[in-house]
């Protein structure tokens, strides 16, 4: 990391631990011992890791969902619809499936690749069509997508056994993606972090990253190099697209075992900050998700421990983002991956 | 108002834009301010107005010190200046401009008070023909300038600064901007002009001022100081001399033919450019030759028409252009249309070929190929590593010619390639632009300053309002005769008499 | 009475009860665009002025200081957007989204308390309106009026435009953007307590559904005019009031389905207004120092 990086970066954690830390003064807790908690309920043993993996998986998958559009200059915040599509998609396959048994797992996963890419498709369609905003596009097909799970588990796909809490049926063993040990940690995350190493190597070292990283500084370059920068905006999209709808579907068919409202627990808006914060940076970004998604996990725990609500791990996430927001100043408008 | 200012430094960062600079204006006088670009004439006059604070020295009006610490206070001392770049909000009224500019009164305005009828009637006495409730987008260039002006007269400015005013005017809109400010004298207003074109002082100022390198070298009467000493000045030595255009092509093959295109503004644009012509093309801007510009170079659909290059067909309607090797192009605004800025020298060198680097690519390799490349054509700082966007305008069109120009393209399309540019850097571009014609490489050359354009190009064409109206001898012409046809005073009486040294289509 | 009468039945009024707190942070928006900035984290601080009113309410017992009680809270985390903006110079969307999710989470913390409990609100009015319909409706014209007609409002259109320019004309640009994302941050928590107090009278977690950012849409459909503000705030209440209307009805397309409509329909017409912009962007109105954000 280059020396302005690194001062940046302490500067934004010399800024989160005083914001922080007047944040539970204010509600009338000692800093050092919440931020203690914290940790302990993070990582405090083999299965509070467990926990924070699996809450960091679909931050992950998000983040990378947000970086891969965003390295050609898209600011696309659509992860969360494209994880809840995925969902759909996934489990539309799995309550239909009428093929082989064995096929059933990669039919349920590619469904919710695919549910992810096609989501991730219409606002990159729209962007190149009627050049709409992706950022305001995705958002509210965010909405769209999340009511659309809601109106599923309400209506067409509601588990007639579950009585108070609509979603749909369980999903079978096999058509789980499979989980280390005794832990919910699954397959899903392996998949994020082998997306990672390619995407590492995609972007920095081949000349489809060299021509994103054209077209991002100078998108007026592309009869020069003779990119299309429609195809690309396509592209990237679909790819982001993919991994958000393995979080989906990773998510309902393992992590939670159905498909239910609020699946998403803010993963896709928790990626895009993410991936913001790195810079764009495939490295960085495995690093801070893997922190985040140990902070939202500790929520649990914390709340057993020093009986506090869960929340209060939103609000430290919150604060997180806008520390190292104001601490980087000086950065030029749009993303950027220095 | 008498000014006086003595002594006048100002740094920024490492840089001394202004290093002891002393100057007078006197009012009921018009001073042109000359100098390169760079030179501080612009940094000098926004100390003058407030928009940056001196390090050093002082400003006495009327005798007694002043310390000018904003806009606001230079405004109220009774300082106007019009910059280049207009500070009218194009998506406002004429008429909110100015309640604007004007600053302090009631909180409501409306629509139809007295105040307002009274600035009306103002505008129209000052103004005759500007309607107050248009958007000043609306406006034209001369137009603009005119209510820049009558924003300073209801302010009732003292001394009045014009910042490269006659910039992008034609001919016949510059004299009239001439006779504003020469009135602008005669009712006592201190004038400060500041151009670095000659043809401006010798129209209308009664002393020049001349500004090299920060400090201010020469202060003298208009009569007094010919052209040549004048360029001395503000050159320091005598101006590079570039070789002229050698030989006459007229007798050559065409190169390039631009055969009956239309894009955008431009219609039925028909052209050729020979073996080692230059071929300069003229016009006010927005009358349809950047458009031509962006077509040959792939940049735009054509919408009709065919460009050939060597007798095969480079572009056509429908037909996706592709960056050939036969075709340099250099536009204008590198670091807008031609370069990514956040990426490295080295890179920006290797995009002309983009299509042919292998499918792993080594992005420090391709840092090291670009060295002697760099060492060439002189682009410094000669760091291939360094990105794009941190070097200079002058350099940054150099590193594009690094990258068209190396190949020896068959031909070369350069668009308002010196733009911005300094008179060293200037002379860098054309040397290495018109050394290719020197060697057979057909140079289709647009630029805005004629007299440039008359000095090296063999054959001029002039386009108006999107139709090349004329296409004259480089030799055989004028300033004033190719700003009558940019401007369309010359009309199809011209082009009716058409003599054997005049064509109109090639 | 028929499923037609049950539809149409006090549909306005309805729909004029559904688009208030949307109005409201319509308002805030225009105003916070109009100075050039864009604040994606309206729906943060429509949440937190949900809650924070709805608090007010439960410890004064009165509505009107509980819409006074959000208000405030709206326009305080409106300073954090404004601080990371003006003063620190982050990016406007990355700081929208962190001032969103610093909303979600203080709501939710706040609000903990507050689940499930009910408050009483407004009494009724004729014909089913309350006294934050008439403030949002009053709110209209005075904004407009202020902005088009005072030296003040010209004064913000101005800095939302060209910043350089208000420079030069003795504006200080960035007083004066930091006022329009308070007051946007007013008006929008505002709107969310119109939304706590009057129309559910109940606080749950992000409640809000989005409107925030539904809000940041419409901006662009009512071509950050204020009087525009109105029938493109009463477009999203009035596809609510109907999805509502057809549930009680017993139609047969599902009431979830439904709530899609009103983001289906800002987006379709957000989709038209972008089209119709790039081709002439003049046209549009936008404040040239939104100009990024919708030219590519």
């Amino acid at each position: 990391m280059s020396r302005s990086a690194v001062r940046d970066a302490l500067r934004g954690l010399l800024l989160f631990l005083v914001l922080a830390s007047t944040f539970f003064l204010l509600i009338g807790r000692d800093p050092v011992s919440m931020f203690g908690a914290i940790l302990t309920a993070a990582a405090g043993s083999g299965y509070a890791v467990g926990e924070s993996l699996v809450r960091a998986t679909p931050i992950l998958l998000c983040a990378l969902a947000t970086l891969v559009p965003a390295r050609l200059g898209l600011i696309s915040v659509g992860a969360e619809g494209q994880l809840y599509a995925g969902a759909i998609a996934g489990t539309g396959v799995m309550i239909a499936w009428a093929g082989p048994p064995p096929l059933l797992l990669p039919a349920v996963v590619l469904g919710g690749m695919a549910g992810g890419a096609l989501w991730a498709l219409l606002p990159a369609l729209l962007r190149n069509a009627a050049g709409v905003n992706e950022t305001i596009s995705t958002l509210m097909l965010n909405f769209v997508a999340a009511l659309a799970v809601t109106w599923l588990v309400y209506g067409a796909w509601k588990n007639p056994q579950s009585q108070g809490w609509p979603a749909t049926v369980e999903f079978p063993d096999i058509a789980r993606l499979p989980t280390l040990g005794d832990s919910r940690v699954h397959a899903g995350l392996l998949i994020a972090l082998a997306a990672a190493v390619l995407l590492a190597w995609l972007l920095g070292r081949t000349r489809w990253g060299l021509g994103l990283d054209v077209l991002c500084s100078n998108p007026r370059l592309d009869s020069v190099t003779s990119l299309s920068l429609a195809r690309q905006v396509l592209l990237t999209m679909a790819v982001g697209g993919t991994l958000a709808g393995l979080a989906g579907i990773a998510e309902a068919s393992v992590v939670q075992g159905r498909l239910q409202s609020d699946l998403a627990q803010g993963a896709g808006l928790s990626g895009f900050l993410v991936a913001w914060l790195a810079g764009n940076r495939v490295g960085r970004t495995v690093w801070i998700a893997l922190g985040v998604g140990a902070l939202l996990a500790s929520g649990d725990g914390l709340q057993m421990s020093e009986r506090v609500p869960s929340s209060v791990t939103l609000v430290v996430q919150g604060l997180l983002f806008v520390a190292a927001l104001g601490a980087a100043a000086h950065r030029d408008r749009g993303t950027r991956h220095v | 108002m008498h000014l006086l200012l003595s002594g006048i430094g100002k740094r920024f960062g490492a840089v001394q834009a202004v290093v002891d600079a002393d100057l007078e204006i006197r009012p009921g006088e018009v001073l042109s301010l000359l100098g390169e670009n760079g030179a501080g004439k612009s940094t000098l006059m926004k100390l003058l107005y407030g928009v940056h604070r001196p390090d050093a020295g002082s400003i006495t009006i009327d005798g007694r010190p002043m310390s000018i610490d904003s806009p606001r206070t230079a405004v109220a001392l009774g300082i106007g200046m019009v910059f280049q770049q207009s500070t009218l909000i194009p998506a406002l009224s004429v008429r909110e401009n100015l309640v604007l500019a004007l600053g302090e009164g009631r909180w409501w305005i409306g629509r139809r008070g007295q105040a307002l009828r009274a600035l009306d009637e103002r505008l129209q006495a000052l103004a005759p023909g500007v309607d107050p409730e248009a958007a000043v987008a609306e406006l034209s260039l001369s137009q603009l300038q005119l209510v820049e002006l009558v924003k300073l007269r209801l302010r009732a400015a003292r001394c009045v600064v014009l910042d490269e005013p006659s910039a992008a005017l034609a001919p016949a809109e510059a004299q009239r901007l001439w006779s504003l400010i020469r009135a602008l004298a005669a009712d006592g207003v201190a004038v400060v002009l500041i151009t670095h074109k000659l043809a401006d002082v010798r129209a209308c100022a009664d002393r020049v001022a001349v500004m090299r390198a920060g400090r201010v070298v020469a202060q003298v009467g208009a009569a007094d100081a010919d052209d040549d000493r004048i360029v001395g000045w503000m050159v320091g030595e005598a101006p590079p001399a570039v070789r002229a255009p050698s030989g006459s092509p007229a007798s050559r093959p065409p190169r390039l033919w631009i055969k009956d295109v239309s894009v955008g503004v431009a219609r039925g644009i028909d052209l050729q450019v020979r073996a080692g012509e230059i071929l300069g093309l003229a016009g006010i801007s927005g009358g349809g030759q950047a458009e031509l510009a962006e077509a040959i170079a792939g940049a735009r659909p054509i919408d009709a028409g065919e460009v050939i290059l060597d007798g095969e067909l480079l572009r056509a309607p429908r037909r996706a252009p592709s960056p050939s090797s036969r075709l340099g192009v250099i536009p204008a605004e590198p670091l807008r249309n031609a370069v990514a800025p956040a990426l490295s020298l080295g890179v920006n060198l290797a995009l002309r070929r983009f299509g042919e680097l292998p499918f792993r690519v080594d992005r420090a390799a391709l840092e090291r190929q670009a060295a002697q490349l760099l060492e060439r054509f002189a682009v410094r700082p000669a760091d291939p590593a360094a990105p794009a966007g941190s070097l200079s305008g002058g350099n940054l069109q150099k590193l594009v010619a690094a990258r068209e120009l190396s190949q020896r393209p068959a031909a070369v399309v350069a668009c308002y390639p010196t733009m911005g540019l300094d008179v060293t850097a200037t002379a860098q571009v054309y040397e290495t632009l018109f050394g290719l014609a020197g060697d057979g490489t057909a140079v289709l050359w647009i630029s805005e300053d004629l007299d440039d354009l008359l000095h090296y190009a063999h054959r001029i064409a002039v386009m108006f309002e999107g139709r090349v109206v004329r296409v004259l001898d480089a030799a055989q012409t004028t300033a004033f005769e190719l700003g009558a046809w940019m401007t369309g005073l010359a009309g199809p009486v011209g082009r009716a008499a058409a003599g054997s040294s005049d064509e109109v289509f090639a | 009475m028929s499923s037609v009468d049950i539809v149409l039945a006090g549909l306005l009024v309805s729909a004029l009860r559904s688009a208030a707190p949307l109005l409201l942070a319509l308002l805030g928006e225009c105003l916070t665009q109009r100075v050039g900035r864009i604040n994606l984290g309206l729906e943060g601080q429509m949440l937190v002025g949900a809650v924070a009113g709805y608090a007010t309410v439960a410890a004064t017992g009165s509505p009107w200081l509980g819409l006074a009680g959000g208000a405030v809270a709206g326009a305080l985390l409106s300073t954090v957007f404004g601080w990371l903006t003006v003063a620190a110079g982050a990016n406007a969307f990355a700081s929208g989204l962190a001032v969103w999710m610093l909303g979600l989470g203080l709501s939710a913390y706040l609000g903990t308390a507050f689940v499930g409990v009910r408050i009483e609100g407004f009494p009724l009015w004729i014909g089913g309106l309350t006294p934050t319909v008439a403030l949002a409706l009053v709110l209209v014209p005075l904004t407009a009026l202020w902005l088009f007609r005072t030296r003040s409002g010209l004064r913000w259109r101005a800095v939302g435009e060209s910043e350089h320019s208000a420079r030069a004309l003795g504006i200080v640009p960035w007083r004066v953007a930091l006022s329009g994302i308070v007051v946007g941050g007013l008006f929008s928590g505002l709107g969310g307590a119109a939304l706590s107090i009057d129309i559910t009278r109940t606080w749950a977690e992000g409640m809000t559904a989005g409107r925030g950012l539904v809000a940041v849409g419409l901006v662009i459909v009512a071509r950050w005019n204020p009087w525009l503000c109105l029938p493109a705030a009463l477009l999203f209440g009035l596809g609510e009031a109907l999805a509502l209307r057809l549930q009680a009805a017993d139609s047969a397309v599902a009431a979830h389905l439904l709530h899609m409509l009103p983001y289906a329909v800002s987006l379709l017409v957000f989709t038209l207004t972008c089209a119709s912009l790039r081709r002439d962007p003049r046209s549009g109105g936008a404040p040239a120092g939104l100009r990024a954000v919708f030219e590519r």
